[in-house]
């Protein structure tokens, strides 16, 4: 019984907890801020006290059935641990972050509840076992996401905010029409009893389309490098913990564990995917704003995750879940860089920018160290789920595995153009200082993270062998 | 807990292996623990550590074979460690100049406000390196490999941080070299079935084994500095703290890259002599040698000088390895020993005049022979062992090298023996610039405040030139060494002592001359020492050559970028295309219809009236035709 407490804090304190903040919020920001930040680390704490149990093999299951083949339930495997646990730790820095970048602005108490709902929502949907339960926590977030898009309110910004809105959620509706076939074929939604069985290809279209809107993938992706006008902790939520991730969570879930993918797949989403890691690899290296930069790179890493996820060997699935995590902590911690700076400089045209790395010596070093593991330079993070991925997809097809070389190095080359035009050269703002201590303990801290998961690489691999070994598959 | 206890005892007696990795990487951290203005303890916990890294080496080299490993990633990547002759060989030379550069750093930046950042970046560099040797795992050796890109950047950046385009160069380009690696670790890997290194042998050179063979050697290439991966070494010589390039470009890296170079032709693949892959090492190996030296023989600056030429030197090694007959492998591996240890010298001897005269411009300062004498003697042994002069110990490895090259091809002895002229031609004109002839100082530097070094950046300078003429006259203790390690390979030849051929010698010795003489003619058109060499500069034809390699034009940097760059632009036009779909176009339409709806309801119960009509109408035309 006690498993079932932990499974059902983890999803329930941030879900419900959320629509607490904005009262207490009404009394006490500081508590507010306190409760916020606290509701998500009991998530990461209550997911970490489920890793042993789901590790053991025996993983934990709430499961509640209703009428029509309907039911409610929640499944603790390692798959869903892992996510949980990525997700929840990431999203704690970036709440802790907000404390000091988001203080001189209107709406923090819609801020929070939005926040905390939203890494629920996350939450809700790693465990569900359910489509129309992952249906319904995949809106929750798309609603989060677009209050927390069009967080300052201009006339433009909102403009962009309802772009994200339309675009995920229209991409959404088509995987509900997907999801509905599902059930006609074959009388249920629930997860467990649909595992092992293929989904016919015309199926296959409509959830993908779901999939690839929430996970920005080209042709699909436009709405991500726009929704860079929200305030930074939101475009790292957005790109590191939740938002983003939930496309490639949903498409671990349902072709890594339940469903099989049909061989014209493993082809189709990989080219997808070397599409869209290329151009919008080119697309970062011309734009000249810092946010959207760092914007075509998660849809440029986003691609080598669907890659490892969907060329159908071991070391690629494995590469892909690892990237997964690594991608998480390095993204997040380049944009709570982005957001230091943007804070400090009021501006985010890197034209405008130079020799910050004397101003702003942490912010740089983390930036460094986060933007090194994207690359997939040892000894950090990235390093090793990069291997992986394209060793993946050596096996699968040698050009796909060239077209993704020449993508690594495009992510060499264009994270690098940012790091040197913002931190070094000819300064431009000799007098700005570095944000306030929980900014800079916020990037310090994912800058550390990306290196010792590179280091420790044991650690994570340990874990995504066993969500490997426990799919079977291979 | 548990976990960091595990990969600390799962070493099981062979503690040594990952000591060398773990102990200069800790006390570089413990480095930047120390307080910035605290530059005495800084200082001794650096040179505690190069020492002890020494004292482990020797352990390592005097150890015998060991192995170790520990599960670390999964999916067969293991923290595998194996110490075996070369690995030893390897480790100990590391070892050996990470402490003589190190004395001598220590010394010269000392006034330096990033000294402790330097010291950080060197011994992580250190461990990195000893890790790549020392890794059984290939990608294990990947990950260490892959590592030194952060510290390459980091060193290069801290000397100037205004001027980031070097770091940035280096960057780009040894990472391009190293995700080539990537590709050539993973496609060998596949086709071996295994990641462990001594399981991979002998792979045939055909099908995918073309592409890994070539994808690994042009990363193991590039790391050496060889072309096309070469450009970033004489822009990084300018703005680059000084010892840099001693240890780097000029030790580490050439080590590291011809180590892993001589493991693909003796280990992992079957590189036989006179095959097309044999062929492609060696062109690159001789168009190295010659463009390079031709680059370097024009140049003003001493570093830069001193980079191309750390380039070109690459070319020799390549050229040896590249034939794949035993006296090449030879010459190859003794070339890259005794490169190390005269080109060091070369830098730590312009490390001096810099940190006397503030510049190494050899428009500004030159003929320091009487001020600086201790730097002097060492420089002329270094150049004359760069040069091929016996009984140096370059001549000695170059014989066998123009030796394989000869019977590979008279192609490759041509361009290397050219290499050879005009090598010798460069070092004349940068000796005699530098340190004879009239005494030249930048402004602002009177001639008695320049003055020979303090003993601590002497030393290292001449213990590595005391190395240039033991190496050459006792050639038969490296080649003791080097020879094993082909094992059967090798094929019962001994190569120490004189060269066996006479006609190479002479041939040789007769270059020498004619770079002489060569000098002496365009001494006398000039009359200094600097612009010894400018009627080959200036000669009708190399001249405009020239011009467009000064301005880049083959910088194979500047082409990759504006290739990328490029494609970047198409990549933004196909996205900005998306975009317009859903900015302008859905909107556009979205628009249109609900304009045309509007029109339809325009409010008129006559048009509502001619609505219901026809629908009704068109109900019972269907009910008609269906039923």
């Amino acid at each position: 019984m006690e498993g079932q407490v932990f499974l059902l804090a983890c999803i329930f304190t941030p879900l419900l907890g959320a629509f607490l903040l904005p009262l207490i919020g009404r009394f006490n920001v500081m508590a507010r801020n306190i409760c916020a930040l606290g509701f998500v680390i009991i998530a990461f704490l209550a997911a970490a006290f489920l890793l042993p149990r789901a590790m053991s093999g025996d993983p934990l299951l709430i499961y509640m059935e209703l009428p029509l083949g309907l039911s409610v339930g929640f499944l603790a495997d390692g798959l869903a641990v892992f996510m949980a646990m990525t997700s929840s730790l990431v999203a704690s820095v970036i709440v802790l972050y907000s404390f000091g970048y988001i203080e001189h602005y209107d709406n923090q108490n819609e801020y929070y509840l939005m926040v905390v709902l939203f890494i629920g929502a996350m939450m809700g949907l790693v465990f569900s076992t359910n489509l129309i339960c992952i249906y319904t926590f995949w809106e929750i977030s798309a609603i989060c996401c677009w209050r927390l898009i069009g967080f300052y309110r201009d006339k433009d910004i909102i403009r962009r905010a309802d772009k994200a809105f339309l675009m995920t959620v229209g991409g959404a509706l088509l995987m509900l029409v997907g999801f509905i076939a599902i059930y006609i074929q074959s009388g249920t939604f629930d997860l467990l009893e649909l595992k092992g069985t293929s989904m016919s290809n015309w199926v296959m279209v409509l959830v993908l389309f779901g999939i690839l809107s929430k996970s920005a993938t080209l042709p699909l992706h436009t709405w991500l490098p726009d929704a860079g006008v929200a305030p930074s902790p939101v475009t790292s939520l957005l790109h590191a913990a939740v938002l983003v991730k939930i496309g490639v969570y949903v498409f671990a879930r349902l072709f890594l564990v339940n469903f099989e993918l049909d061989v014209v797949w493993q082809t189709a989403v990989p080219i997808i995917a070397a599409v869209s890691a290329l151009v919008s690899a080119g697309a970062a290296l011309v734009e000249n704003d810092i946010k959207r930069i760092i914007a075509y790179s998660t849809i440029s890493q986003l691609a080598f995750i669907f890659l490892g996820l969907s060329c159908g060997n071991m070391v690629g699935a494995a590469g892909g879940l690892l990237y997964i995590l690594m991608h998480s902590l390095a993204k997040g911690g380049l944009f709570l860089c982005a957001g230091v700076v943007e804070h400090s400089l009021h501006t985010k045209d890197i034209r405008q920018m130079g020799g910050l790395s004397k101003c702003l010596p942490v912010t740089c070093v983390a930036f460094a160290l986060c933007a090194f593991s994207v690359m997939g330079i040892p000894p950090f993070g990235g390093f090793f789920s990069k291997y992986m991925v394209i060793n993946g997809a050596w096996e699968l097809d040698p050009w796909i595995a060239g077209v993704f070389i020449f993508g690594a190095v495009l992510t060499v080359v264009y994270l690098l153009r940012v790091f040197v035009k913002v931190f070094f050269g000819p300064v431009s703002h000799p007098d700005i200082r570095e944000g306030s201590w929980e900014m800079v303990f916020s990037v310090a801290l994912l800058g550390v993270l990306s290196l010792a998961f590179g280091i420790f690489i044991n650690l994570p691999s340990k874990l995504v062998s066993f969500i490997i070994e426990s799919i079977g598959r291979w | 807990m548990g976990v960091l206890s595990d990969f600390i005892n799962m070493g099981n007696g062979n503690n040594l292996l990952y000591t060398m990795i773990l102990l200069p990487a800790l006390l570089a951290g413990l480095i930047l623990a120390v307080p910035r203005l605290n530059y005495r303890l800084r200082s001794m916990i650096f040179m505690a550590a190069v020492s002890l890294n020494m004292l482990f080496a020797l352990g390592v080299f005097f150890g015998g074979d060991m192995t170790m490993l520990i599960p670390w990633a999964g999916f067969g990547v293991n923290l595998a460690l194996r110490v075996y002759d070369f690995s030893a060989l390897i480790v100990l030379a590391v070892a050996v100049f990470a402490l003589l550069v190190g004395m001598y750093s220590v010394s010269f930046l000392r006034s330096k406000d990033y000294s402790g950042r330097f010291f950080f970046y060197y011994l992580v560099t250190v461990a990195l390196v000893n890790g790549a040797v020392l890794a059984n795992n290939i990608v294990v050796m990947l990950f260490f490999w892959e590592g030194l890109l952060v510290t390459l950047f980091g060193i290069i950046i801290i000397g100037n941080r205004e001027k980031p385009k070097a770091a940035l160069k280096a960057l780009v380009l040894n990472g391009i070299g190293d995700l080539l690696l990537m590709l050539g670790v993973i496609i060998t890997a596949t086709s071996a079935g295994t990641m462990m290194m001594d399981g991979i042998s002998d792979l045939p050179i055909e099908g995918v084994g073309i592409l890994g063979f070539v994808c690994m050697m042009l990363g193991a290439a590039g790391k050496a500095g060889s072309m096309p991966f070469h450009s970033w070494i004489p822009e990084a010589a300018t703005v680059a703290p000084m010892p840099f390039m001693a240890i780097l470009p000029a030790a580490l890296e050439k080590m590291l890259g011809i180590y892993l170079l001589a493991r693909i032709a003796l280990d992992f693949y079957q590189l036989q002599p006179g095959t097309p892959f044999s062929l492609l090492v060696m062109i690159i190996g001789a168009v190295t040698i010659v463009l390079a030296v031709a680059m370097a023989l024009i140049q003003k600056d001493m570093k830069k000088l001193l980079s191309y030429h750390a380039i070109s030197q690459v070319g020799y090694m390549i050229l040896g390895i590249g034939t794949a007959l035993p006296v090449g492998v030879v010459g190859g591996l003794f070339h890259m020993i005794n490169h190390v240890i005269y080109k060091c010298c070369l830098f730590l001897t312009a490390g001096s005049i810099e940190k006397q005269t503030g510049s190494t411009d050899l428009r500004k300062v030159g003929g320091l022979g009487k001020l600086m004498p201790a730097t002097t003697v060492c420089f002329i042994i270094a150049a004359c062992a760069i040069s091929g002069v016996p009984p140096f110990n370059g001549f000695f490895s170059k014989e066998l090298v123009f030796d394989a090259a000869l019977e590979s091809g008279i192609v490759y002895y041509i361009a290397a023996v050219l290499g050879a002229f005009l090598t010798a031609a460069s070092f004349l004109k940068l000796g005699h610039a530098a340190f004879f002839g009239k005494t030249k100082l930048p402004e602002g530097v009177s001639e008695d405040k320049v003055k020979e070094n303090s003993g601590a950046m002497v030393t290292p300078m001449l213990i590595l030139a005391g190395l240039c003429i033991f190496f050459g006259v006792y050639n038969a203790v490296p080649l003791g060494q080097i020879q094993p390690l082909l094992g059967e390979a090798l094929g019962g030849h001994d190569y120490a002592g004189w060269p066996h051929s006479l006609t190479l010698v002479v041939i040789s010795v007769a270059v020498l001359l004619l770079a002489a003489v060569n000098h002496l003619i365009g001494y006398r058109l000039t009359g200094e020492g600097l612009k010894a060499v400018d009627h080959i500069h200036y000669a009708p034809g190399l001249h405009s050559v020239y011009n467009a390699a000064e301005r880049h034009y083959f910088d194979p940097y500047d082409i990759v970028m504006l290739l990328i760059n490029a494609f970047a632009w198409l990549s933004y036009g196909i996205d900005r295309a998306i975009n317009w779909i859903y900015d302008a176009a859905f909107v556009n339409v979205v628009n249109y219809v609900s304009d045309a709806a509007k029109r339809i309801n325009d409010g008129h119960s006559s048009t509502y009236m001619k609505w219901s009509f026809f629908g009704v109408a068109f109900i019972v035309f269907l009910f008609i035709i269906l039923v």
